[in-house]
């Protein structure tokens, strides 16, 4: 079998003309005309500050984008030196946009920028989402910086957070990425990160791209693959994480991009995870990652109730997932009075095992199992925001802390499902 | 007259005794027909059986998920299946093959048909395991959607996905069975029309919540929509 | 071979800048002659180059290399004398070749007798055609030149107890433009030399002729008025000759020099010499787009003049601090090579000896628009000696052979003007005229044959530029037209090789052939033009339809 080509024709014409670079920002569109110009501009500006003698180029793989993101992006690249007159280019800073083939996937505009990274050598390269609409020229630097320079080959962020937001990443993706693979890392699903040259050929060389996850989740397999590799992780304070629309953002979806890829990449990497028991920190750069506080008023009611409707109506979905004590664990709790309930750490971090080795065993159809996590995550997610109503960012970050340790003492109970028949 | 008698019945005796004999070595052939056959068979399934296994078909079929379906029908494995299978139908073929060896009129002509028709059996059958399957699947794909999307009744959603798929799996099962005539036809009628009758009044009770939210959210959409933003979370 | 008659000569010239004193010594004292330069004649005519520009070469202390001149009627003794000077210069103008003389019109020396009487009294008839002040705060704010050496503009007379404006070394007091008997004097110096026969001067310092307060003292409108003031009486009473300016400005400043056609007739391009080298070196053509794109229009009858080196330090004031810092650290990361706000280095070794760049580089001063000047001794690759105080170290003597003193002077090698180069790279063994004429692909055969090519076409000099952009940065590409001729120049910026394609639809239909082997290129047609280039390779073609 031929193998594929992953660049088409016309983006390796552009990045001919580019050439050999020394660093690389990618930026992944699909309809973000709203705010890549804003993005690309910023990221010109970062470039021309703290780069401006290394040889940059800024790649925008769009997914079929029908609104204006593509001409965005290439008319930022226009104004060199007129229009931001106190930054001035040495050097020729191309800004390339191209449509990627087999329609809009994170994973394909992932696996472009991986191989027009390889393609013309870069020693750094960063990934920045369209979306940030709270970028700064800073974050090139602090993303890139560490990278370039040769220290370190993983460079993923730290944001200035609400203590609400980011609760899947504080309930579920980071205790239980941290638990599977002994790094700690507070954000394994990043819309920013940066890598080494090394480290974008290893990504390339990844079999996760003919699988589901390489399509969407991507983001996830990537880290993973990092940790496991044994690259040199850091993580690097941005700024003010831009808060999604809330509206616009799916649950189901975001479970699959992340619990999905997480459970998948369990398969392969069985015998690292099974064996380590504790967690690494890993270095972190600039200034610690602050929690804000300003009053945030929540229905958590809602969570509550499709944490009860979703354990009654899937309880023969649950069924087959769970073993019978964790089940009736928690009809019991979903029986509470929304003041008595409590999903508390050990039996959360049970419940995603669990699923986890369900998961692996493919007990029902797969990506079935991930959806039937996501009513039993808002229950969670419920619980979280109950312990935490006045907490002070402190205690927040004491309480995840304390949920991570849980996880990762309840991990051996995983490898034994794993293992054991259903 | 006795003579007659004797003569006729003696000629009538030694015409059974002509034809039985005429029809034991036929009879002779069949049963070792059906034997070697199920010789045959058996060393089929056993040959089948050792070569699947050596070629790890369980794993194969695991990769493919085909096995957890065949837990979910609580079938046996599927190598077991498979040589099971074969055995099955060759040492039926060979049976068949043994009764025309008896050259009983008439029979012959059911056993042509029952070879032509086998392969329709066959279809059938899968059409009918497929069909299973995909009920069971999409019905739990209707509830998780439910749960998930805060729709009310999902149990019932997830029914009507079951017994729509498996009505429509019946009326293929029976189509390729040739035995969809206008009865068969009508009754699938009548059973989809009291289906679809079952989810209309269902939507209609049930779906009066779902349709009042829906319309309040879009008409007031302006007036509530501050209280939305707060109402609802980010997941990531 | 006699000179043209083209009053635009200057266009079609190729220049090369000599002191004297560096070039050949014919009576052993150590220091180059005029006999000596009129022996090298058939060298220079040889090359190809039709002008020369002379460096001062007048009675001076030298203490700045003669730009401080003591007396303007005369030459310096240890160069000859005035009729070896005539000898010289119909020598030059047998073999076609046109003299440019450097002129200061600025400031004295010191030890000039004008400036010896102005400050004797302040009664004195000529205290007037210096700049004096009896405090040192007049024109506070102006920007001190030669910041290694000076701390400010003035300096103090102990004779006159007064202070003196000088922009460049105290001993170089400036004159005073605003006296009419100044500009008077001034002009009957250019006489006496148009009068010999030079076909033009080469204006030292012009920014800085006249002081007004509260005003940076340079461009200003009356030092312009001053400029134009000469170049009606040159046009009036010596037709043909030509005015060159040496004013180290940014490209919009620089436009005023050359007035409607009316002031100079040729300016130095400053700002797009050191983005040359900056294009090389990021591999990039940006910075040389960029400058000529700030370039503004000039007046038909002017011209640019282009260089890659000259005497003085490769200068980066006309260059942002983030370029100056950049070029700073690919060219003279010793500190020993930089002075004043540049890097006094010569061609050979700022390229790392790199034929195929200093091939590159000299391709592009060839055909960019523009006169090229050739600093001596770059056109064998020689070297510099950064162990010499000041600039000397530019200013070795001219190799020649690889005997005693490189050829230069029988004299004994310690009694020399500067020490030769002797390292085993740069040194006259090494590098000299002698061992490079013997062989065909040497450096000074190369450059003999680029400077043919130059001068078998005049689109060079006279005609328009137009850059083509191809999205291949690396490639610097731009089409030079005069009337019907137009010929298309590619050069590749980069170390590497490089495909690059070029939109010559406007010359669909037209052949290219490559001037230097005259081998024919395929037809334009619809499509892209796709070029394979080398490392540092470059291409000029002449466009044809046929």
């Amino acid at each position: 079998m031929a193998e594929e080509s992953i660049l088409t024709d016309e983006f390796l014409r552009q990045l001919i003309n580019v050439g050999e670079a020394d660093i690389l920002v990618g930026v992944p569109t699909y309809n973000n005309a709203a705010t890549v110009g804003q993005v690309v501009q910023t990221i010109r500006a970062g470039l021309l500050k703290y780069f401006p003698r290394e040889r940059a180029v800024i790649i925008n793989p769009d997914g079929g984008s029908r609104d204006q993101t593509p001409d965005l992006v290439r008319g930022a690249s226009i104004n060199d030196l007129e229009a931001t007159s106190d930054l001035q280019a040495l050097r020729t800073l191309h800004s390339i946009s191209a449509e990627y083939p087999g329609g809009a996937s994170t994973g394909a505009a992932l696996r472009t920028i991986l191989a027009a990274a390889d393609l013309l050598r870069v020693s750094a390269c960063a990934v920045v989402s369209p979306e940030s609409t709270t970028l700064e020229p800073e974050w090139i630097e602090r993303l890139l910086r560490p990278v370039y320079q040769g220290n370190f080959d993983f460079v993923t962020p730290l944001y200035r957070r609400h203590k609400f937001d980011g609760l899947l990443m504080r309930n579920l993706v980071y205790p239980m990425t941290r638990a599977f693979y002994g790094k700690r890392v507070r954000e394994p699903y990043a819309s920013e990160f940066a890598f080494s040259g090394p480290l974008g050929s290893h990504f390339l060389a990844q079999e996760i791209w003919v699988h589901e996850v390489g399509r969407s989740g991507t983001e996830i397999a990537l880290t993973i693959s990092a940790i496991t590799g044994g690259f040199r992780l850091a993580q690097t304070f941005l700024g003010v994480k831009p808060h999604l629309d809330a509206r616009s953002a799916d649950l189901v979806a975001a479970m699959r991009q992340t619990v999905g890829a997480l459970f998948w990449s369990l398969e392969p990497n069985f015998s690292l995870w099974s064996s380590s028991h504790d967690s690494q920190p890993v270095p972190t750069l600039g200034t610690a990652p602050e929690v804000t506080l300003e009053p945030l008023r929540v229905n958590r009611k809602r969570l509550y109730e499709m944490f009860r409707s979703g354990v009654a109506e899937l309880e023969p979905v649950l069924k087959s997932i769970l073993p019978p004590p964790t089940l009736s664990e928690l009809q019991r709790i979903a029986a509470l009075g929304e003041a008595d309930f409590c999903y508390g750490d050990e039996l959360w971090a049970r419940t995603v095992y669990e699923f986890a080795a369900s998961y692996h065993k493919a007990v029902i159809s797969r990506d079935h199992i991930v959806q039937a996590l996501a009513p039993l995550y808002r229950g969670r997610a419920f619980t979280f925001l109950v312990e935490n109503r006045e907490a002070s960012g402190e205690e927040v970050e004491q309480n995840i802390e304390n949920f991570c340790l849980t996880c990762e003492r309840l991990k051996p109970s995983l490898v034994e499902l794993w293992n054991g028949k259903k | 007259m006795r003579e007659m008698i004797v003569s006729e019945l003696t000629q009538a005796t030694q015409e059974l005794i002509r034809e039985f004999a005429r029809f034991l070595p036929r009879l002779m052939v069949m049963l070792i027909v059906v034997l070697v056959g199920w010789v045959i068979a058996y060393l089929v399934k056993w040959v089948l059986r050792s070569f699947l296994r050596l070629i790890r078909f369980d794993k194969l079929s695991e990769g493919a998920g085909a096995t957890q379906l065949l837990n979910k029908a609580a079938l046996p494995s599927s190598t077991e299946l498979v040589s099971r299978f074969a055995f099955w139908t060759a040492w039926l073929g060979f049976i068949l093959v043994g009764v025309s060896a008896l050259g009983i009129l008439g029979l012959q002509e059911y056993v042509t048909r029952f070879f032509v028709f086998l392969p329709r059996l066959l279809v059938a059958l899968i059409f009918l395991f497929i069909g299973l399957l995909a009920a069971s699947f999409f019905s739990r794909a209707a509830l998780l959607w439910a749960v998930n999307t805060d729709m009310p009744s999902p149990r019932l959603l997830s029914s009507a996905a079951r017994v729509l798929i498996t009505v429509f799996t019946a009326s293929a099962v029976f189509e390729e069975l040739g035995l969809a005539d206008s009865t068969m036809l009508l009754a699938f009628a009548i059973v989809l029309g009291a289906v679809m009758l079952g989810l209309a009044i269902a939507f209609g009770l049930g779906g009066q919540d779902l349709a009042r939210r829906f319309l309040e959210a879009r008409f007031a959409h302006e007036r509530k929509e501050g209280k939305e933003k707060e109402d609802e979370l980010s997941p990531l | 071979m006699p000179l043209s008659q083209d009053a635009l000569w200057y266009k079609d010239a190729i220049i090369y800048q000599v002191h004297v004193r560096t070039f050949y010594d014919t009576n052993g004292d150590g220091i180059g002659d005029f006999r000596g330069l009129a022996q090298k004649l058939d060298y220079l005519q040889e090359l190809g180059v039709n002008a020369v520009w002379l460096m001062p070469f007048f009675p001076s202390p030298l203490r700045d290399d003669g730009y401080d001149i003591a007396d303007y009627n005369s030459v310096h003794p240890s160069y000859g004398s005035l009729d070896d000077f005539k000898t010289f210069l119909q020598a030059a103008h047998e073999r076609g070749i046109r003299v440019i003389v450097e002129m200061v019109l600025n400031h004295t020396s010191d030890q000039h007798p004008w400036f010896q009487e102005s400050r004797s009294s302040r009664e004195n008839p000529r205290r007037d055609w210096y700049v004096w002040s009896d405090t040192d705060t007049k024109y506070q704010g102006v920007r001190i030149i030669f910041v290694d050496t000076e701390l400010s503009n003035w300096a103090r007379d102990p004779v006159s107890k007064s202070y003196y404006w000088h922009r460049f070394f105290s001993h170089q007091p400036d004159l005073n433009y605003d006296d009419p008997a100044v500009r008077e004097e001034m002009w009957k110096v250019m006489k006496f030399w148009l009068d010999l026969g030079v076909d033009g001067f080469r204006l030292d310092a012009v920014p800085y002729l006249v002081e007004r307060e509260g005003t940076s003292c340079e461009n200003l409108p009356e030092t312009h008025a001053v400029l134009k003031e000469f170049r009606a009486k040159l046009d009036r009473e010596y037709p043909g000759k030509m005015l060159l300016a040496e004013a180290n400005q940014w490209p919009a400043d620089l436009r005023a020099y050359f007035g409607e056609g009316d002031e100079f007739h040729m300016a130095f391009h400053f700002p797009l010499m050191p983005r040359m080298f900056m294009g090389l070196k990021l591999e990039d053509r940006k910075p040389i787009t960029e400058i000529l794109k700030q370039t503004p229009q000039i007046p038909p009858s002017c011209q640019w003049t282009l260089f890659l080196r000259n005497h003085d330090e490769l200068t980066l004031e006309m260059v942002t601090d983030m370029e100056r810092d950049y070029m700073y650290d690919q060219y003279a990361r010793d500190k020993g090579m930089r002075i004043n706000l540049g890097i006094r280095r010569r061609l050979a070794p700022l390229l790392d000896n790199d034929r195929r760049r200093i091939e590159l580089m000299n391709g592009m001063l060839m055909s960019l628009p523009g006169t090229p000047i050739i600093y001596y001794g770059d056109e064998i690759g020689m070297g510099d000696n950064i162990y010499l105080g000041d600039r000397n170290g530019v200013r070795t003597p001219m190799q020649w052979e690889g005997g005693w003193n490189g050829g230069f002077s029988t004299a004994d090698p310690e009694s020399l003007y500067s020490p030769l180069m002797l390292n085993p790279v740069y040194g006259y063994q090494a590098v000299n005229v002698q061992s490079q004429k013997r062989f065909d692909h040497s450096l000074l055969s190369w450059m003999k044959r680029l400077l043919k090519v130059r001068k078998s076409t005049p689109v060079f000099g006279r005609g328009s530029i137009e850059f083509l952009y191809p999205a291949n940065h690396r490639i610097l590409a731009y089409v030079r037209q005069l009337e019907k001729e137009s010929i298309l120049v590619v050069n590749n910026l980069s170390n590497s090789a490089q495909a690059v394609e070029l939109d010559l639809r406007p010359f669909k239909g037209n052949i290219l052939i490559e001037m230097f082997g005259r081998n024919i290129f395929p037809r334009v047609g619809d499509l892209p033009y796709l070029l394979t280039m080398g490392p540092y390779q470059f291409y000029w073609f002449r466009l044809r339809r046929i």
